[in-house]
């Protein structure tokens, strides 16, 4: 379960707060989804539970232990993490998927490194694509790599930054199901952030609107309201219900 | 009979694939190494003193003139270690500096290492006429100075200070890699300036010890030079075999590495330091040797792809062909006296160079 209390942030003593005393809970095999305006914090948030930047105040637990607290390798085996723009460098699948190990073996892989790879990649039905040069794949097959690369490090938790930015329906479809898979099969918490409400809506367990450094509201999806994303988007919406899911639309006001 | 199933047969062509690239690559290795070997036999042979094949192995095995004997193992063997182990070292450097700062571009020449190495050399020639207190105006003093180490110790010092002076500004701010080449090219510009004032002072005797100086010269090495460069060279070889994998995850981005569990900031700054401790001390003793450091890296990753297990030892063994190369071609051109050789790893690399950067054919597939 990883557990923020009160975080906050800022990337210089006079810069404002980035991050203005964020809680947030997310418990184990859920997806949460962050949801808000560019420059709200999410990727910030993202970086500081990752620990690519400390925060200055308030507390990160993941099953009780303080993140903060444990080494770059520890934490590397309990959260792994797919970035916005995936860039791998001409490697390749295998290895690049073997690389996500290398919080385990250090220094060289073992062959156990090596059966833990081609068990994800079976699983993801990537063997394929094995000895393919990563830098000549899809922007898709890329984030699938990425995705791959991220559970052979047997995270408890995966922080997942706009995974469907750059692709298209497809592809989009293929990741969601990837990250839906993780979760209900392999029982890690998911924590990504989404810029489509209805893919939202579709895959999240949770959600937390942020505004301005700040979580204003966090729930199930009883919370995702005209009203809320009014006030988290600046936007108009009408959500509509069909065969009792919900259903964004855009543009309210036409309406 | 049973079909066998798909899966089965899709598991066996992934390991194929897998073990013929594992094959392709331990196969360039070897070639590399043999080239390596053969090169440094030609090499052996090819000099002035025109001595055929023949007496050559006779004074390899210490038969034949006292003269023949003292050309192979005073001369001639000196020069191909150092061919071998300042070309292994500057490819190296090059390579690391390129994967830590994510450019292309990188390389000793660009970071200022070579600069502040000039600069520090013709300090040490002009003002201080090539020994430290000897300050007579004639060319011996100059080349042999009151002290040979001397000019060398001043190059490495000046190149060691810039490059402690451009890793300590960025450590201020945090580990850009953007930011460390632009401080590189600024510093590195400020050197060059420094170099020119001192330039426009000197006598002309002075001036063109200190030139001469910069044109890379492999016979300026001693088996004890040999012996400092091999020390350096094998420390960062064994460091970046070892944080090969370190630096595959660095490919991905800082952040990516970052949550892999990599220390990527301490990665970069000891890897940063200890690449261009190894181009100041090859520097320092053979002068400027240009663009190894760009091309050996980049051939060898589009040949053999990106991974840091193959690219290390693929790269110091391509540079080690190439001033090996160049080695044996400035001094069978050159008319009796070699060329610099500096000058013949550039006319050789580059016409290369830009064949393979602009054909995809020799992209790693």
């Amino acid at each position: 379960m990883l557990e923020i209390q009160d975080l906050c942030f800022r990337y210089s003593r006079r810069a404002p707060m980035v991050l203005d005393g964020v809680n947030l809970t997310l418990r184990d095999g859920e997806i949460g989804i962050l949801l808000g305006k560019n420059g709200s914090g999410k990727t910030t948030l993202f970086k500081n539970i990752l620990g690519i930047r400390k925060p200055e105040s308030g507390s990160i637990r993941f099953d009780g232990e303080d993140l903060l607290r444990l080494s770059r390798r520890e934490r590397a085996r309990r959260i792994a993490y797919v970035p916005q723009s995936i860039h791998f460098g001409a490697l390749s699948v295998f290895d690049t998927v073997l690389m996500g190990r290398v919080s385990y073996f250090g220094y060289k892989a073992g062959k156990e490194d090596e059966a833990a790879v081609e068990a994800i990649l079976r699983d993801m039905k990537l063997e394929d694509y094995a000895a393919r040069n990563v830098e000549q794949l899809s922007g898709g097959e890329r984030q699938k790599i990425a995705i791959a690369r991220a559970l052979a490090q047997e995270p408890r938790l995966l922080v997942f930054d706009e995974p469907t930015g750059n692709l298209d329906i497809a592809n989009e479809q293929l990741i969601i199901d990837e990250a839906r898979r993780a979760a209900r099969e392999k029982g890690i918490a998911i924590l990504t952030s989404l810029h489509d409400l209805n893919q939202a809506l579709d895959l999240g367990d949770r959600f937390f609107f942020m505004k301005n450094g700040k979580i204003t509201h966090a729930g199930g999806a009883e919370i995702v309201t005209e009203e809320v994303i009014r006030e988290t988007f600046d936007a108009e919406v009408r959500i509509a219900q069909i065969e009792g899911k919900k259903i964004i639309i855009n543009g309210g006001h036409k309406l | 009979m049973e079909p066998i199933p798909r899966g089965y047969h899709v598991l066996m062509r992934v390991q194929s694939d897998l073990t013929k690239n594992r094959r392709r690559n331990r196969t360039a290795l070897i070639l590399l190494t043999l080239a390596v070997i053969v090169l440094a036999f030609v090499c052996l042979f090819v000099g002035s003193s025109h001595m055929t094949v023949a007496e050559c192995f006779a004074a390899l095995a210490k038969k034949g003139s006292a003269a023949q004997v003292r050309i192979i193992w005073n001369i001639r063997i000196p020069r191909v270690l150092a061919a071998i182990i300042a070309g292994a070292g500057l490819s190296i450097s090059g390579l690391i500096m390129q994967t830590d700062l994510n450019n292309p571009m990188a390389s000793p020449s660009t970071l200022g290492v070579s600069n502040a190495a000039v600069f520090g050399a013709n300090l040490s020639i002009i003002a201080f006429a090539g020994g430290f207190l000897d300050t007579g105006n004639h060319l011996s003093s100059y080349t042999v100075g009151a002290n040979p180490y001397a000019t060398s110790l001043m190059a490495f010092l000046f190149s060691t200070v810039s490059i402690l002076l451009i890793l300590g500004l960025c450590r201020l701010r945090a580990f850009q890699p953007g930011v460390v080449v632009l401080a590189g090219i600024a510093i590195g510009s400020v050197w060059t300036a420094a170099t020119t004032i001192l330039q426009f002072y000197a006598t002309d005797v002075g001036l063109s010890a200190a030139v001469i100086w910069t044109f890379g010269d492999l016979g300026r090495a001693t088996y004890r030079t040999d012996c400092i460069m091999a020390v350096v060279v094998l420390a960062g070889l064994l460091f970046f075999t070892l944080m090969s994998w370190q630096f595959n995850a660095l490919l991905s981005g800082d952040a990516a590495a970052r949550s892999m569990g990599v220390a990527v900031d301490r990665l970069r700054f000891v890897s940063m330091l200890l690449a261009s401790v190894i181009t100041a001390v090859c520097v320092s003793f053979l002068g400027i040797i240009g663009f190894v450091g760009i091309i050996c890296p980049h051939v060898t990753k589009r040949l053999l792809g990106q991974d840091h297990r193959v690219s290390v030892p693929a790269s110091a063994l391509s540079g080690s062909v190439l001033l090996l190369l160049a080695d044996t071609l400035s001094r069978s051109m050159g008319n009796g006296s070699a060329l610099p050789v500096g000058a013949i790893t550039s006319l050789l690399g580059a016409p290369f160079f830009l064949a393979i950067i602009f054909t995809r054919k020799g992209e790693h597939d």
